[in-house]
């Protein structure tokens, strides 16, 4: 697992870097999008409800449906790609796909390496944990092992936040982090309120949230220096808050309207 | 949001099996190409192209694989050049099993007794009659078992793919469990999955090695 992480932490690095090397960006990505006729958008496929691979082996969730919606938006055909937590930055970087609808939060740090839209969902992540763990505080993770998934915006909250002492266990998703979760290897978990809904699923009442972490809004990314494409896709983002199809996606997926950290202004 | 594990999931497990095959019989395919040159090469009398073997093989050897995968795919469409993943991993792939088979096959070569190559010599054989007809052969019987026991390593570690987008066994298994909920299920099958691509490679090598013995014993 130490090896991974560290593997782990030099791609991040990596990408870092490529953000770094590849900021003044060449020529206009709209454009190139318009006339290939083709938008490539790079989603996550193991995160539901947001990203997903349904039984018909096709990419589907909140993102696909925002993303179908993006294309349709700028009248193109729509190629979803999916991407993994830590390799999304990659791929959009090295241009592989256009644009991310992959539920990325928006942190200052990411926002370094690529440039967000309006935010098009919102999520709280806290802690969450068994019933008898006293923890109330960030402080009183000391000495405890908390799972997050790996490079997410909870690895990133939870490892900010920690005191040296605490171990955190980081999972290649969150499903594996539950697991750990359920199975008693980590009585802690850092995770967002659409996972803790799983939880309750799987073992109702067993587990409770112990405190809040942040609540993250997401954005579309694209590559750094493209303000055309993002200024289209902001325009596209207000178009869907406004006439009511982002509230329908979130009805059918969160079974909850709009939040209203989206609303504007 | 959770789905129950049924045939249907079974099936696309099965699917994804397809593409480990695929990415192992590149590798296989490639690294034996490959390994077989880097191996002559690493012999050679010519002091260059052994050097240059030693550089080859201490780069890729001491680079994970999943570094190389990363750089084949992501590195190259920085310079512009947008290869498909495909290739990208052909790339990896094939780079990475030349370095290993090559190193390996280099001692099965170099374990050959000298006087069997300078024997071959005072017949008058030239380089590529003595390699085919006297020293190959021989260093072959030695191979087997460490050359199968990279390939069944290697077919594993194919798993390494999916940073660069390949959907093969393992990563399947994570989207599936990421809906079932069901991890034990789900990694369970692949395991046994994964047995079940490796085990005919153990066997097909031990009968390899007793063909293989039978005409060499004494």
């Amino acid at each position: 697992m130490n090896t991974f992480k560290k593997l782990g932490a030099i791609l991040l690095g990596f990408c870092v870097m490529l953000g770094a090397g590849t900021l003044p960006a060449k020529a206009d990505a709209l454009q190139d999008i318009t006339s290939r006729g083709t938008i490539k958008v790079g989603m996550l496929v193991d995160f539901p409800p947001y990203g997903l691979m349904n039984p018909q082996n096709q990419p589907d969730g909140y993102d696909a449906d925002v993303a179908k919606l993006l294309a349709q938006d700028l009248n193109l055909k729509l190629q979803l790609v999916p991407v993994t937590g830590p390799n999304r930055i990659p791929y959009l970087l090295s241009g592989q796909v256009d644009v991310l609808v992959a539920s990325l939060g928006i942190t200052p740090e990411r926002a370094r390496s690529v440039d967000f839209s309006e935010p098009y969902a919102a999520i709280s992540i806290g802690v969450y944990g068994t019933d008898d763990e006293k923890v109330a505080r960030p402080e009183d993770l000391a000495g405890k092992t908390i799972a997050v998934a790996r490079a997410s915006t909870q690895d990133t909250a939870v490892t900010k936040v920690a005191p040296p002492t605490a171990t955190i266990r980081r999972f290649d998703s969150d499903a594996a982090a539950l697991q750990a979760l359920m199975s008693g290897q980590v009585p802690l978990i850092g995770c967002s309120n659409v996972c803790y809904v799983t939880i309750q699923k799987l073992a109702p009442g067993k587990y409770n949230k112990k405190f809040e972490l942040s609540s993250q809004v997401q954005g579309i990314a694209v590559k750094p220096g493209e303000q055309k494409l993002l200024a289209r896709v902001n325009q596209f983002i207000d178009k869907i808050k406004a006439d009511g199809e982002l509230d329908k996606i979130n009805q059918k997926w969160l079974g909850e309207p709009m939040p209203s950290i989206l609303k504007k202004k | 949001m959770i789905r129950q594990f049924g045939w249907n999931e079974f099936e696309l497990l099965l699917f994804a099996a397809r593409w480990t095959i695929v990415l192992a019989l590149i590798a296989f395919v490639g690294g034996g190409i490959g390994g077989l040159i880097v191996a002559l090469l690493r012999t050679a009398d010519n002091r260059t192209a052994r050097a240059a073997m030693v550089v080859f093989i201490r780069v890729f050897q001491g680079t994970p694989l999943l570094m190389q995968l990363f750089l084949a795919y992501f590195g190259m469409a920085i310079f512009g050049f947008s290869v498909n993943p495909l290739i990208a991993a052909m790339i990896a792939l094939t780079a990475h099993a030349s370095a290993y088979l090559g190193e390996i096959w280099r001692g099965c070569i170099q374990a050959v007794p000298r006087g069997q190559t300078e024997a071959a010599t005072t017949l008058g054989l030239h380089y590529f009659a003595r390699m085919r007809y006297v020293v190959l052969p021989q260093a072959a019987r030695i191979a087997v078992p460490p050359t199968v026991g990279f390939l069944v390593q290697l077919l594993k570690e194919t798993s390494l793919a999916s940073i660069i987008g390949f959907v093969e066994l393992t990563r399947q298994g994570q989207i599936i469990t990421s809906v079932t909920f069901r991890p034990f299920l789900v990694y369970g099958l692949v395991a046994a999955l994964y047995f079940a691509m490796c085990w005919p490679l153990s066997l097909g090598a031990r009968r390899m090695e007793r063909g293989l013995a039978r005409g060499t014993q004494r």
